[in-house]
């Protein structure tokens, strides 16, 4: 049965582009030559792409962010793969309250979260490190690999683990070969989206680091003292790395749930 | 059961990165050195706090609803579609949420202000004199706000609308009642779960924002977590806490008054049909 009013369509059209309004508006701005901003941009080039790739500043703040994403969603993924495999697939009272821990930070404000570990780590003497940091990311991002892979993990179909074992593969084995590869698929989006919810994360990074900017730091800086094209490139940029990421991502679920089902 | 100590590393991560943070944080607003109530008596006492804390549940709940009144039509509008060009049709409402909140926010910056976009448009064709001041508005902010959460909303109401069977709306139809009863008898108490559940997840994820007020609000339209980092940068800790202690409390509050409600209504709508 489809919906073929027109006006929803029309509806749907306008909230679309106001959804993709500000996508919209940056790349122009990105693609502009002129030394200041203007739109439409009279003049395209690749002026501002050349400004963030040669500038040290920009370019140590943004390899400084994929470092801390990077270990933070290995982390979280790890920590929260296993976390799953803990929680079991049977619902029970202590697995309803432990995934509520687990997926609490994503409901408390990051804010609160912020206050707190710049607190403790200013008394155990780790603040301004990357280390800390990439421990609060990776907390932060444990709530969707819990609810992402914690999915997946119960739709697999629990006899193939027996029969590992049966067969005589030992615990590790047995999972390693019989659930994690139908799980990966799920584990790699997790992973990715781990990833982003680093790499754009704001106020944590202005708490604890002081030394060090991340790039949603150098960004915020910028931003507070003149409107500069710079940014429009870097988000450009981030945009298609974000774009080729998930797609790669959705393709990898589709290809291993067209398998699953052949 | 040698599956549980799996379980190991997940709580610990989470005790010291979120639990104990979390009680540090009441510690230090709670206590001063010995327990104390100071920080509570000023944030009550002083105008200004409370009218921040009043203002900061209000533009969530107003972003709130208006992200149900746009999202709810349009994820009723993508599960009648045919189910194989569902997807494509979520695609366009996602895709925006992959491009990072401060380059949103800088996107408009870019159009609302003095000389930007849509003041110069309007100078140009003549249909103004002078800029309109828009951005560093209260409506600046419900612009930025709602461009950011309406995707959530739209893929909560959407998947629990998938849910339904949508045979239910033809059987309606079939038994002689019009598209709207359709649709009020039918539809719309099986999807209100989802809507409500939909908007109080925008509510809430609302009332901890940060980056929207302070680039594109004006001075009034300051929310706690601004307060709370403005505090932290003048090192009042113990004052910080007492308002993030304020913003948890309220949050849970509410996140417990609306669930009992919703869950009463959606149970006293089982019993009526």
């Amino acid at each position: 049965m489809r919906e073929r009013n027109p006006l929803l369509l029309a509806f749907y059209v306008l909230v679309v582009l106001f959804l993709f309004f500000p996508i919209l508006i940056v790349v122009p701005i990105s693609f502009s030559n002129g030394r200041f901003l203007s739109f439409p941009p009279e003049e395209f080039g690749l002026r501002w792409y050349k400004a963030y790739f040669s500038d040290p500043v920009w370019m140590s703040a943004t390899f400084r962010s994929l470092r801390v994403a990077l270990g933070a969603s290995l982390l979280a993924t790890f920590v929260g793969t296993l976390s799953v495999v803990g929680l079991g697939r049977r619902r029970s009272k202590t697995s309803g309250i432990l995934t509520g821990i687990f997926v609490a930070p994503a409901i408390v404000p990051n804010i609160i979260v912020a206050l707190g570990v710049f607190i403790f780590a200013i008394r155990m003497g780790v603040s301004d490190n990357e280390l800390t940091l990439i421990c609060a990311h990776a907390a932060i991002g444990l709530p969707f690999v819990v609810l992402m892979v914690g999915t997946a993990y119960r739709q697999i179909d629990p006899t193939l683990e027996k029969a590992a074992r049966i067969m005589g593969a030992g615990p590790i084995q047995a999972f390693l070969t019989a659930t994690l590869p139908p799980l990966t698929p799920a584990i790699l989006s997790a992973g990715i989206f781990a990833f982003f919810v680093s790499f754009d994360e704001l106020i944590i990074s202005l708490f604890l680091m002081s030394s060090a900017e991340t790039l949603p730091m150098r960004i915020w800086n910028d931003l507070r003292f003149e409107i500069n094209p710079t940014i429009a490139a870097v988000s450009v940029f981030f945009v298609l790395v974000t774009t080729v990421a998930m797609t790669g991502a959705e393709f990898l679920r589709r290809r291993a749930e067209a398998k699953q089902n052949d | 059961m040698r599956k549980r100590l799996t379980l190991i590393p997940g709580i610990v991560l989470i005790a010291v990165m979120f639990l104990i943070p979390v009680g540090i944080v009441f510690q230090q607003g709670l206590f001063d050195p010995v327990f104390s109530l100071d920080h509570f008596e000023r944030f009550a006492t002083r105008g200004a706090y409370m009218r921040i804390f009043w203002n900061t549940l209000q533009v969530s709940a107003v972003v709130a609803l208006v992200c149900l009144l746009i999202g709810y039509p349009i994820a009723y509008f993508i599960v009648r579609q045919p189910p194989s060009r569902r997807p494509f049709l979520m695609f366009l409402v996602l895709v925006p949420m992959w491009m990072s909140i401060l380059a949103r926010t800088y996107a408009w910056m870019v159009v609302l202000g003095k000389e930007g976009i849509i003041n110069q448009s309007l100078l140009a064709v003549g249909l103004i004199d002078a800029p309109i001041k828009m951005l560093f508005t209260t409506g600046a902010v419900y612009v930025g706000m709602v461009q950011i959460m309406l995707p959530i909303l739209i893929v909560t109401c959407f998947s629990s609308m998938t849910e339904i069977d949508q045979s239910l709306l033809r059987a309606a139809r079939i038994m002689g009642a019009s598209p709207r009863k359709a649709f009020r008898e039918v539809f719309l108490p099986l999807s209100a779960e989802g809507a409500i559940t939909g908007t109080l997840i925008v509510f809430i994820l609302s009332i901890g924002f940060f980056i929207v007020p302070a680039l594109i609000g004006g001075r009034k339209d300051v929310l706690m977590a601004n307060v709370i980092s403005n505090q932290v940068s003048q090192t009042n800790w113990g004052f910080a806490a007492a308002l993030a202690i304020v913003l948890l409390v309220a949050t849970l509050a509410i996140l417990t008054v609306v669930r009992t409600a919703s869950a009463k209504l959606v149970h006293h709508n089982e019993e009526a049909h």
